[in-house]
């Protein structure tokens, strides 16, 4: 190979080539040197290769020449590195740098290779930033959309308000009696020792109910987001059963649990499935008011599909769903009900998309409706 | 009939209400049968059991409004408390207009509710005594003759005897022994009490 030609194969490189000998003196300096340093090859020729370094890298170059040469430790031979380089007039830039040892030649010398990464940096940082704000905004989104869940539950619970004193109200009423009829019974004499054992049993589960009530209520109302994790769905109808109770008594309707003795479970984030359920369920006992005959019932079922679906349904003997409005009333702000938000529908059927399943409607058993959330049962990888 | 013990009739679809009312009416001496349901309470119901109900007015199936208008229906007589939850003091108004006898709301104190069985028992009592006596009174009418029931009708009216005998065309002494047959029949000491007794069978409106 000629040296015309290598001197053009050199040249034609878009990276500066700089061949230094083992003092770090520069040998040879391609075109693309003075294109990033700004200094021609003929100003290189002689000089120590530190002068293409800032200060502080500058001085200790020599020293990683003779540490090499004496030692056989590299430093950058044979892996390529980011480094500072600095040009002609003094300013700096981002450098890929990577050297090899020309071998079989005496004195020893090494050849560099050095790309100017400023380009690639800005584009990297700006890939960057806009990598942050998608996040940023999709976590802005998240929030807003946890936040939103949050409100429409406390606006759930604020219509079930009635629901809800009632049934503390019973287990307060309970303890009531049963402590008075304690005194009583304690004041006899001799104490009619097995009523009071009675009593005090009462008393006892009362207290525990009365707690469990609270304890989902609490559990419903806090804010923060939750990890999801792999649940049976049984045991979330089993959780919001007392609410459900609840609601369902000022309604003066009965709740049929009809849940499947095994199911596969699911990944989910329980207090929104909670809240899916609760919705459909006020929006049943809201259904069944208008029967005349006062025979008002929803059912709760949970059951598997045939293509394997987990499926949490609630059924109603209402009037059924008009088909009219049968597909927006899951859109937002749309509802039947003169002082519904329009809200319910459309938030669990987010919820049921956000866990990769769907909510539909199909007509119910008994001439109502019948919501149905549909999740896809945890594979191996469920959390 | 009127041996029966009187018994407060609990109907609450809560069993821990339900329950707790019972021991508690238990710990003053009155006895208690609990109902689950409208529908239970409706299969063991004896219009001549004396007692009275306590009812909750929010139940799912048939409410205890609706279990009140079923017993109208029947004719009974057993006077309704009325256990009620917080905000249901409309539908209280509506049972009351219904007919029921009281209403209490929950949380309540033991003596409210105590007082108002108490004092719903001895309506019945009192009501129970009233229908017996009615019955006994139209008992002693159907013993009249005619004759003796024209002379009770001319008597209610404060007719003497003598006007008496001439609208009848009846001797003076004739009308007498009537007179005496029917306030013996009546059990009646006076014409006063006579005329108090077929006020009372006429306002049951039979």
């Amino acid at each position: 190979m000629g040296f015309q030609y290598a001197r053009a194969l050199l040249d034609a490189a878009t990276d500066a080539v700089i061949v230094i000998d083992h003092r770090g003196i520069i040998e040879t300096a391609n075109a693309a040197t003075e294109r990033l340093f700004g200094y021609s090859p003929a100003e290189l020729v002689g000089r120590n290769v530190s002068l293409l370094m800032p200060p502080g890298e500058r001085e200790r170059h020599d020293g990683y020449i003779h540490r090499y040469l004496e030692t056989g430790i590299t430093r950058v031979i044979g892996h390529g590195r980011e480094v500072e380089a600095q040009r002609s007039d003094g300013s700096r830039f981002p450098a890929g740098l990577s050297v090899g040892r020309i071998n079989g030649t005496d004195p020893p010398r090494f050849v560099g290779f050095v790309r100017d990464l400023t380009g690639y940096q800005q584009t990297l940082a700006a890939l960057e930033a806009d990598r942050d704000r998608a996040r940023e905004r999709e976590a802005e989104a998240h929030r807003s959309q946890a936040r939103l869940l949050a409100v429409s539950r406390m606006a759930t619970m604020g219509e079930m308000a009635a629901g809800i004193a009632h049934e503390i109200n019973q287990p307060l009423t309970a303890i009531s009696n049963y402590a008075r009829a304690c005194q009583r019974f304690a004041a006899n004499q001799p104490p009619d020792m097995e009523d009071l054992q009675d009593c005090l049993n009462g008393i006892a589960d009362e207290t525990q109910r009365a707690a469990e009530i609270i304890r989902e209520l609490r559990n419903l109302v806090r804010s923060q987001l939750e990890d999801r994790s792999a649940r049976d769905l049984n045991d979330i109808v089993r959780q919001t059963r007392p609410l459900i109770l609840a609601d369902a008594r000022v309604h003066q309707t009965a709740v049929h649990f009809d849940t499947s003795a095994e199911l596969p479970q699911v990944s989910v984030e329980a207090v929104q499935i909670q809240q899916l359920l609760l919705n459909l369920t006020r929006n049943a006992l809201e259904a069944v008011e208008t029967r005349a005959d006062g025979r008002r019932e929803i059912r709760i079922a949970t059951s598997q599909t045939s293509e394997g679906d987990v499926e949490l349904s609630v059924m109603d003997n209402g009037p059924g769903v008009d088909p009219k409005v049968e597909q927006e009333m899951f859109e937002p702000f749309v509802s039947t009900k003169p002082s519904g938000t329009g809200l319910g529908l459309s938030i669990s059927r987010t919820i049921a998309q956000n866990h990769g399943g769907e909510l539909l409607v199909r007509p119910g058993d008994s001439g109502g409706a019948c919501f149905a959330l549909r999740l896809p049962p945890c594979t191996e990888a469920c959390p | 009939m009127s041996a029966k013990q009187p018994t407060v009739f609990v109907v609450d679809d809560d069993s821990g209400v339900r329950s707790s009312i019972r021991i508690l009416l238990k710990s003053v001496g009155i006895n208690t049968t609990v109902f689950a349901s409208a529908k239970e309470f409706l299969a063991a119901y004896d219009p001549s059991q004396p007692g009275c109900m306590v009812l909750d007015i929010r139940m799912p199936g048939m409410s205890g409004m609706e279990l009140q208008l079923e017993l109208n229906r029947l004719g009974a007589v057993i006077p309704v408390v009325f256990i009620t939850g917080h905000g249901d003091v409309p539908m209280a108004v509506e049972a009351m207009q219904q007919g029921a006898f009281d209403f209490l709301q929950k949380p309540f104190r033991d003596q409210d509710l105590i007082h108002r069985i108490q004092k719903a028992l001895e309506r019945d009592a009192a009501h129970r005594s009233a229908l017996r006596q009615t019955e006994a009174i139209k008992a002693r009418l159907e013993s009249l003759t005619p004759r003796e029931r024209e002379v009770l009708e001319l008597l209610a009216d404060g007719k003497q005897n003598k006007v008496m005998a001439g609208e009848l065309g009846l001797s003076q002494r004739t009308v007498e022994i009537h007179r005496s047959n029917v306030m013996d029949k009546m059990q009646a000491r006076s014409v006063a009490q006579l005329v108090r007794m077929l006020l009372d069978v006429r306002a049951t409106g039979s």
